[in-house]
Parts: C-alpha cells; sequence; structure tokens
C-alpha cells in the first residue's frame, strides 16, 4: 500500500505539486494522467524519494522519508521516461543491473537467468547480446523495463506487496507492445503487487487502470474509477480540449481500440 | 511452434551478452603480463647487474664467484630496481583506477583525475615547495626535510578536490556537471599559479621542475615508498567496494538510487579515495599522463564496462604499462634517463586516437 498525504513539492521557489493525496493498492493499477506540465512526474519523484517533498509518503506503513535507498528498492522499482547510457553495456548487463540489490524475490539460485526471462516477457528474446546503445528508443525503454521487472521479480515479498512506479512506459512504443507492456502491469497487480503509472492515453487507461488520479496544475484535479472519473466536463476542464466521452466517430471514419485487441 | 529438442542454442543464450568469462580470462592474462613486466624491469638497466645472482644469493645462500660484484648486483637490484619497480606498481594501478572510478563517477569516459583539478593541485602544491623551499617555505622545508615535496603535493591534490566538492554540493546533491566545470576552472586556476612560481624560480629549479612536471620514478626510494604506499594500498583497497554501485551509476543517479544505491556515499567515498591515490603519485612521480584515461578505454572494449573486473583489470593493465613505460625510459638513452611522462604521452596519445578512430560507435563518446 501506498499512501500519500498532503503532498507538495517546490522546485526553485515555484510551487509544482501542491497538496496532492494519492493512494495505491495492491492488486490494483493505479494511473496518473493530466496535461504536459501539470506535475505528474514530479509527483512520482516525490512518491519514488527522488525529490524532497513536504507532506506524508508511506509505503507499506513506513514513512519513506526514514527509509534507506536500499530499503526502499525493496518495496518499490522505478521506471524512468528514458535510460541514457554513458558506457558500451550489452542489454544482458543492463537488465542484470536490477538485481543489484539482491532482493528479486525469485527463488534461490534462479537470479542469473533471470534477465534472459525478464527479456522474454517485454518481447526482447535474443536481444541480450546487443549493446544497449545501439537499440531503438522503444526497444531501450523495454530493456529498462525488464530491468525493473527484475527488481522486483516476485510481486510479493516477505508477505508484502511491491510496486512498479512507471513514468509513461508506453509512451515510445508501437500498439503491440503497448499492450504487451500493460498486459505485464496488470499480470503484476493480479499477483499481488501494486502499480503507479503515469499515461497519456485516455484509452489505454480507461482499459487497464482500476483507479485515475487526474492532474492539473500540480493539484489533484479527480480520482477515481475511470467510470467515475472519464468525463466530458473534466476532460474540457483538464485538458482544454472539447472532447465527448463514448461518441463513435461518423460515418465510415475508421478507428482503432486498444480494447478490441485479441488474445 | 518452437521445436523442444533445440536445447543447443537455448542453452547458449543463456550466457549471450555476459563478459564476465571473458573478463576472468582477460584479468588471468594481465596477472601473467604484471609478472612478465615485473621480470623485464628488474633485469634491464643501465648497469649489467644479474638478478639471478642476486636472488640466488639471497634465496639459496648460493656464493657466487666474484663477492665484490655481488655486492654491486645487490645494491642495484634491491635499493635501486625493486623500489621502481614497486613504486612504479603502485603509481600504475592507482593512476588507472582513479581513471575508471572516475569515469563512472562522471558517467563519462573522457573523465580523468587530471580533469577534476587533483593532479593540477598536486602539482601546484609540490612546485611551491621547489621553488619558495629556500626562501619563504624555509621553515615547512627545514622540519619535514624531504617528506615537504610529497606532503604538499599530496595536500594541494586533496585541497583542490574539497574546494570542488564545497562548490559542486548544494545541500547534500553533488551535480556531476557542476563539479566536471569546476574542476576544470580549479585546475586551470592551479595551473595559473603553478605558472606564477615557474616564472619566478631560477635556472636550478626550472630543471627540476621541468622533469618532475614530465613525471619519472627516477627518485624511488624505500622511504617514499613507506610513506605514500600505504595511502595508495589503501585507496586501491577501497575501490572494489564501489563497482556494484559505479555500474548502477550508469543508468544515472537517480535510477541508481532507485536501485537502492547510497549515491552520495557512493561520489563522497569515490572522490576522497581518488584523491588520496592521485595526489599520493604526483607526490612521488610527477605528472604521468594518459595511464587514467587509455588503461580504463582500452580495457572497455576488451570485458566490457562492468566495474567489479574494471577497476581490478585496470590495476593490473597500469600496473604493468607504467613498468614498461619506466623500463624503455630508462634503457632508450641508456646511461640519461627519459622523463617517464613522455614515454606514456609519446605511445598513448597516438594509441587512444587510434582506438577512438577505430571504435567510434562502440565508443561513442
Amino acid at each position: 500500500m501506498i499512501e500519500a498525504k498532503d503532498v507538495s513539492v517546490d522546485i526553485a521557489g515555484k510551487p509544482i505539486v501542491s497538496g496532492v493525496d494519492f493512494h495505491a493498492r495492491p492488486g490494483e493499477i493505479a494511473a496518473i494522467v493530466g496535461p504536459n506540465g501539470s506535475g505528474k512526474t514530479t509527483f512520482l519523484k516525490a512518491l519514488s524519494g527522488e525529490l524532497a517533498y513536504t507532506g506524508r509518503v508511506a509505503l507499506n506503513g513506513r514513512d519513506l522519508s526514514t527509509m534507506k535507498p536500499a530499503e526502499a528498492a525493496v518495496h518499490r522499482a522505478v521506471l524512468p521516461q528514458a535510460t541514457m547510457l554513458s558506457f558500451p553495456f550489452t542489454v544482458r548487463e543492463v537488465v542484470k543491473l536490477g538485481l543489484v540489490g539482491g532482493r528479486s524475490g525469485a527463488l534461490p539460485g534462479e537470479d542469473a537467468r533471470l534477465p534472459e526471462r525478464a527479456l522474454a516477457r517485454v518481447d526482447l528474446d535474443g536481444f541480450a547480446g546487443r549493446f544497449y546503445q545501439e537499440l531503438s528508443g522503444g526497444e531501450q525503454q523495454r530493456v529498462q523495463l525488464a530491468r525493473v521487472l527484475c527488481q522486483v521479480w516476485a510481486p510479493v515479498l516477505d508477505g508484502k506487496p511491491r510496486f512498479l512506479f512507471l513514468d509513461e512506459p508506453v509512451s515510445s512504443l508501437d500498439i503491440k507492445h503497448q499492450l504487451i507492456i500493460m498486459n505485464i502491469a496488470r499480470d503484476f497487480a493480479r499477483r499481488g503487487g501494486g502499480v503507479v503509472a503515469i499515461l497519456h492515453d485516455l484509452n489505454l487507461t480507461a482499459m487497464y487502470a482500476e483507479r485515475i488520479f487526474v492532474m492539473h496544475r500540480g493539484r489533484l484535479a479527480a480520482a477515481g474509477s475511470p467510470r467515475d472519473v472519464l468525463s466530458d466536463d473534466l476532460i474540457e476542464k483538464v485538458f482544454d480540449c472539447r472532447l465527448k466521452v463514448g461518441v463513435l466517430p461518423a460515418g465510415n471514419m475508421p478507428f482503432v481500440l486498444p480494447q478490441s485487441a485479441v488474445y | 511452434m518452437v521445436d523442444q529438442s533445440i536445447a543447443g542454442p537455448v542453452m547458449a543464450s543463456v550466457s549471450e551478452g555476459d563478459r564476465s568469462g571473458r573478463a576472468r580470462i582477460v584479468i588471468l592474462l594481465l596477472c601473467l603480463g604484471l609478472a612478465t613486466a615485473v621480470f623485464l624491469s628488474l633485469t634491464s638497466g643501465a648497469s649489467d647487474a644479474s638478478v639471478a645472482n642476486v636472488i640466488g644469493g639471497r634465496l639459496f645462500g648460493a656464493v657466487p664467484d666474484d663477492a665484490a660484484l655481488s655486492a654491486r648486483d645487490s645494491l642495484i637490484v634491491y635499493d635501486i630496481r625493486l623500489p621502481r619497480v614497486i613504486l612504479g606498481m603502485l603509481v600504475g594501478a592507482a593512476l588507472a583506477v582513479s581513471g575508471a572510478v572516475m569515469q563512472g563517477l562522471f558517467r563519462n569516459p573522457l573523465a580523468d583525475p587530471g580533469l577534476i583539478g587533483v593532479s593540477a593541485g598536486s602539482s601546484l602544491g609540490a612546485v611551491a615547495v621547489i621553488v619558495l623551499g629556500a626562501t619563504i617555505l624555509a621553515p615547512v622545508t627545514a622540519l619535514l626535510g624531504t617528506l615537504a615535496l610529497p606532503l604538499a603535493a599530496f595536500c594541494g591534490g586533496l585541497a583542490t578536490t574539497l574546494m570542488l566538492y564545497q562548490v559542486a554540493t548544494r545541500r547534500g546533491q553533488t551535480s556531476v556537471a557542476t563539479m566536471l566545470l569546476a574542476g576544470i576552472a580549479l585546475a586551470a586556476l592551479a595551473m595559473a599559479l603553478t605558472g606564477i612560481l615557474i616564472f619566478m624560480a631560477d635556472d636550478r629549479q626550472l630543471r627540476d621542475l621541468t622533469f618532475w612536471q614530465l613525471g619519472s620514478l627516477g627518485g624511488a626510494t624505500w622511504a617514499k615508498i613507506a610513506s605514500v604506499g600505504p595511502i595508495i594500498v589503501l585507496a586501491l583497497a577501497a575501490m572494489p567496494f564501489l563497482a556494484r554501485g559505479l555500474n548502477a551509476l550508469a543508468l544515472g543517479e537517480a535510477t541508481a538510487g532507485h536501485l537502492g544505491i547510497p549515491v552520495q556515499r557512493l561520489k563522497y567515498t569515490a572522490i576522497v579515495g581518488v584523491s588520496a591515490a592521485v595526489g599520493a603519485s604526483v607526490a612521488v612521480s610527477g605528472g604521468i599522463g594518459f595511464v587514467g584515461i587509455v588503461v580504463p578505454h582500452l580495457l572497455r572494449l576488451l570485458i566490457g564496462p562492468d566495474n567489479r573486473y574494471l577497476l581490478p583489470a585496470s590495476a593490473l593493465l597500469g600496473a604493468s604499462l607504467l613498468l614498461l613505460a619506466d623500463a624503455v625510459a630508462r634503457t632508450i638513452v641508456a646511461p640519461a634517463e627519459l622523463p617517464i611522462g613522455i614515454v606514456t604521452a609519446v605511445a598513448g596519445a597516438p594509441f587512444f586516437l587510434w582506438i577512438l578512430l577505430r571504435k567510434r560507435g562502440v565508443v561513442d563518446l
């Protein structure tokens, strides 16, 4: 369980996030949506202990500000928007860095095989020997997700749920891999873990998220289930864009929704 | 569907992209290389002293035919060549490992102890003692004697690094970019002050300065090893504990923190360790360039950037290369001696350029 109460973040004297209440439960995907510059990433950075904040953040009942990096790393793994590497690491070496804390939660002796298994899950089978820097942006993002999965391989450890923090995990991916990644997140939640994801695609959000937190100008504009939150009024107010929820395009205009995917 | 009987390729792909096996073999070969370099260094030199005689005499009590010649050989090997070999290994290992650690810390393959001003600060300290030792600093040199020079170099390096840390650290966060730029500024300042001192120097001091600045292992004595050896050994012994953290740091400071690495402590330990190792090295051998940048680069091409292997391999290759360079410096214009810094630069710079041209895609600066 992740609970944030009245979290605010100032950067260089400017309030970027103000008084946000947030919670993420095990078994659920909690999506954070909002326009560019609404403070989503800043809030996630506060939640992951990367930025100083005021207010209170509790990770599985413990105050985040009192936790050492190694302790927090047991409870949650973080996927940033993009990761640049400065040295020619192979894909396998990058994914293996997820095991640096030594608490993957996999069965004893299984750690050595986790990089390959994680790569297979993000549809990068056979990429282990490639150089990270030679991959495309979308492939690099999936390598990083494989690394993050290694860090919290077991969604539950010592009886406590673990969390995935994903900052725009599908923004640079094609539709097939968007679905693969969101299914990994859903699977992680169904097996007892929790997911906090910043998403831009409202259709994907409605399809996968149990709970949506809408951010607008650094504040929480709405929170609740997709059915309760995604309304014409809210979208117009927050995104400054007049859109209708659930309206099909006129005539024979083609449209493709992720919900139509068949497995 | 996938044919389950194709077990061979599947098994092979398990270790694909894993270079640790290769790294272990390379480290083993580097050990042999270092042993060879030590042997070459002990046996080569301006005199024809026989190591076989000396070792035979000490270890097996063999009495050679000519006792006087044997005593001379013993003196040359034990009091001239051996301290020089040990100092060369210490300095080579310290410079190469410091380079590798700095590059990991700054996440930049061009970072080098020379870059963040440690070497420049050390030089300033040493030059101050050489030029002002007989005048303004006379009480200091009178008090410390021959230790004044190494101590001043060591203090100069440490002072520069601490200043750098003060400038680059705000609210417990060290900005690597600020640190890099501040290091360049501090190095420039230290070099300017050194320049003023050189301007004040007389002819004899100028000769001393030039030789020292170019770098040399010529002054190696057991006393010098006793004064800087423990510092270098301690710093080198601490570095392997940084390897995992430095690996994670390649993903960025934030991500390293998310993985559970105590990033601030890692950075602080690395900075103190590097300034101690480099300060001590510059103190005894002057400015020996290119070891800290060429050695880790070469090894990254061979075994990859994993610091768990890169750091020990750098120590071994740095030590070996410096011994070989010193052997060349001692013999190429015998009985005179070339500053070793010239040898490392003449050999290192073109080689470095060649690597960059050849491996542009992978090194990717």
